[in-house]
C-alpha cells in the first residue's frame, strides 16, 4: 500500500536525520534527568518536618514528569521550518507521496526521541525507589506518546501556516506555561484553591496526567484513566487533521 | 502540435493581510498552450505571478477560479495524476541537504512509487549523468552552490517526467554553472521532455527558449517564439539620452513625424525608436535634433532583444524591473 511504503521511506529518512545529528538526541535526554536531580528533591523535604516517603513522591512526580516532557514536542517544528524554506516539503507535496504519510512519518520519528527520553525518566525515577505495576508503567508510557503525537502535530501545523521560527517560539511559549501548570504538573491539582481547580477541567492535560498517576497507582478502573485517554486521542486526530490541513495549504 | 499544457481564465486572488484587507491578485485570467517537446520560458520581473502561476500548475496551490489541463489531466479534479506525471524543481530546490546525492535520489525514486533495486540503479544512473561521482556520496550541505542546483535538477527528473517544471533554474549560479545548466535543459528537451521555465533572465530565454509567453502585473502581455516577438518590433533599435524631461519630450515632438521611424518609445531621459536600418539613419537622426537645438548625450544602436520587446509591452524594462 502506497501510504504505508511513504510512510516508512520518510520515516527512515528522519531518523537517519535525527540519528546524524547526536548532539540534540543528547540535549534532549539531559532535560529529564536535570528535572529529577534538580526537582525531585525539593518535593522530599516540602511536607513539614515529617517527608513523604520517597516513593510516594516519585509515584505523584513521575507521571506529571513525563507528560512534561511530551508536551515539550510542541517545540517540535522548529527544525522543521528550515525543511519548508528549502524547499523539500514542496518537493515531496508535487510528488504522489501520500500527504498522511508525511505528517505521520514526522511526528512517528519524534515519537522515538520521546520515548527514549521517557523511558531514560522512568530508570532514573527507579533508581531513586519508584515502585510501579508493569501494566500501569506500559499504559502511561501509550498515554505519554498519544500526548506526544498531539504535541508534535500541532507544532508542524503552526509551522506550515506562519513558516516563521520567531512566530512559532511566541505562539508556544504562549500557551506551553499557563497549560502546564494548570495541569497539575509539579503537584496535583487537589492542592489547589478551587477557581484553579475548575480551570483546570479546561485543559486536556490535566486529564491526562491525572490519569498517568491513577495508572502508577494501579487504580486501572477509575474513570481518570478513560477520560485521560479519551481526551488526548481526541486531541491527537484534532491536530493531525489540523497539521494535514496546513501541509494542503502550504503554498498559500 | 500536441497541446501539452493549457490553462483557461487561471486566476489566483490571496486574501489580504493587515488592518485594510486589500485583496492580492497575484495571476489574473492567465491562457497559456505549451506544445509537447518545447522549451516554453515565462519571463517576467520578479513579483509578476511567475511562481504563483508555477505552484498552480504543479498541484501545491488551488486556483481561485479558471481551469486546466495538465498531461492530459484535469488540474482541479484530478492533481494526483498530474503528480504522477510532472518534473518540479522550485526556486529553493529542495534537495535534503542531511543526507547524501545517492540518498535523496533514492528516496525521491521511492515516493514516486519506484520498486527499491531500481531505485538504486536510478540514482547511480543520474549521479553519473550529472557528473555528481566525486561528491555523490557527501551530504548535500557541503555542495557548492552549482553542485546543489544539479542534485535538485536529478530529483525533478528521476521519474522521467513527461513534463518538468523548472522555477528560476538559473539564478544566483555563476556564468560557468548557468551554461552547464543550459545544455541539461536543452538535454532533457532532447530526451522528449517537455520544459516549462520561468526567468528573468533575458539570455536566458533567449538561448533557452522555443517560446516565450511575457507576463507582468499578473497577465500574459505576449506569447510566441523569440524571433516573432523581436520581429514585431523592428530590424534594429537606436537609443538616444537626453540630459532632462524637457529635452526629451522635445525630441519625441521632433521625431514623431519621421516616416522611417517604426515605432518610438520614451523611456525617462531616453528614447528608443525602432527601424529597418539603424547605421544609415543614426546620422539623419542627429540631423533633425541638431536642426531643433536638442542636446544629445548619448546615442547607440543594437539588435531589438526580448528586453526591448518587454519594454514596449509593458513600458518598462526587465532589467531594471528585475532582481
Amino acid at each position: 500500500m502506497k501510504f504505508l511504503k511513504d510512510l516508512w521511506y520518510l520515516f527512515v529518512r528522519h531518523m537517519m536525520k535525527t540519528l546524524r545529528m547526536p548532539l540534540w538526541l543528547f540535549i534532549g535526554l539531559m532535560q529529564p534527568v536535570l528535572y529529577l536531580l534538580l526537582y525531585m528533591p525539593l518535593l522530599k523535604n516540602m511536607s513539614g518536618g515529617a517527608g513523604i516517603p520517597a516513593d510516594e513522591i516519585a509515584k505523584m512526580f513521575v507521571p506529571g514528569m513525563l507528560v512534561v516532557m511530551a508536551m515539550g514536542q510542541l517545540f517540535a517544528g522548529f527544525s522543521f521550518i528550515d525543511e519548508i524554506r528549502v524547499g523539500i516539503i514542496a518537493r515531496w507535496l508535487v510528488s504522489p507521496a501520500s500527504r498522511l504519510s508525511i505528517i505521520l512519518s514526522l511526528v512517528g520519528s519524534q515519537k522515538i526521541t520521546l520515548f527514549l527520553q521517557a523511558s531514560l525518566l522512568v530508570f532514573i525515577a527507579f533508581l531513586f525507589g519508584l515502585h510501579v505495576p508493569v501494566l500501569g508503567l506500559v499504559l502511561t508510557m501509550v498515554m505519554v506518546l498519544l500526548v506526544g503525537v498531539a504535541m508534535a502535530s500541532l507544532s508542524y501545523a503552526i509551522s506550515l501556516a506562519t513558516k516563521d521560527e520567531s512566530a512559532l517560539a511566541s505562539i508556544t511559549n504562549t500557551f506551553y506555561l499557563p497549560i502546564m501548570l494548570l495541569s497539575g504538573i509539579m503537584l496535583p491539582i487537589s492542592v489547589a484553591p478551587q477557581w484553579i481547580k475548575t480551570a483546570a477541567l479546561f485543559n486536556p492535560f490535566y486529564y491526562a496526567v491525572e490519569g498517568a498517576r491513577c495508572l502508577f497507582d494501579g487504580d486501572y478502573g477509575n474513570t481518570m484513566v478513560l477520560k485521560g485517554f479519551g481526551v488526548v486521542i481526541a486531541l491527537c486526530v484534532l491536530m493531525i487533521w489540523l497539521a494535514l490541513r496546513a501541509l494542503k495549504k502550504m503554498a498559500a | 502540435m500536441d497541446i501539452i499544457l493549457q490553462t483557461n481564465k487561471l486566476t489566483k486572488t490571496f486574501a489580504g493581510k493587515g488592518r485594510q484587507k486589500k485583496k492580492v491578485e497575484a495571476v489574473k485570467g492567465v491562457d497559456l498552450q505549451v506544445h509537447k517537446g518545447e522549451i516554453f520560458g515565462f519571463l517576467g520581473p520578479n513579483g509578476a505571478g511567475k511562481t504563483t502561476t508555477l505552484n498552480m500548475l504543479t498541484t501545491l496551490l488551488a486556483p481561485t477560479s479558471g481551469e486546466a489541463t495538465v498531461v492530459g489531466h484535469d488540474l482541479l479534479k484530478n492533481p494526483q495524476k498530474v503528480r504522477e506525471h510532472i518534473g518540479y524543481v522550485s526556486q529553493a530546490g529542495g534537495a535534503d541537504t542531511s543526507a547524501t546525492a545517492k540518498e535523496n535520489l533514492v528516496l525521491q525514486s521511492r515516493l514516486y512509487g519506484i520498486p527499491s533495486a531500481e531505485a538504486f540503479k536510478k540514482a547511480e544512473m543520474l549521479i553519473d549523468r550529472f557528473q555528481m561521482k566525486e561528491f555523490g556520496d557527501r551530504k548535500a550541505r557541503t555542495y557548492s552552490g552549482g553542485q546543489r542546483r544539479r542534485l535538485d535538477l536529478a530529483l525533478g527528473i528521476v521519474h522521467k517526467p513527461v513534463l518538468v517544471f523548472l522555477d528560476e533554474p538559473t539564478t544566483g549560479l555563476d556564468p560557468q554553472s548557468r551554461a552547464y545548466f543550459w545544455e541539461e535543459i536543452k538535454r532533457l528537451k532532447n530526451d522528449g521532455m517537455t520544459v516549462f521555465l520561468t526567468t528573468h533572465y533575458l539570455e536566458e530565454a533567449d538561448n533557452l527558449c522555443d517560446r516565450v509567453a511575457i507576463i507582468d502585473h499578473g497577465e500574459i502581455v505576449a506569447v510566441d517564439t523569440t524571433q516573432q516577438l523581436k520581429k514585431q518590433i523592428g530590424a534594429e533599435s537606436i537609443t538616444v539620452g537626453f540630459s532632462n524631461d524637457a529635452a526629451t519630450e522635445k525630441a519625441k515632438a521632433a521625431l514623431s513625424g519621421q516616416k522611417f521611424i517604426e515605432k518610438l518609445f520614451p523611456q525617462e531621459n531616453k528614447l528608443h525608436l525602432y527601424v529597418q536600418d539603424g547605421g544609415s539613419l543614426m546620422p539623419e537622426v542627429l540631423r533633425i535634433l541638431d536642426k531643433e537645438n536638442i542636446q544629445v548625450q548619448t546615442i547607440g544602436l543594437s539588435k531589438p532583444s526580448l528586453d526591448d520587446v518587454f519594454l514596449q509591452k509593458t513600458g518598462r524594462s526587465l532589467r531594471e524591473a528585475g532582481v
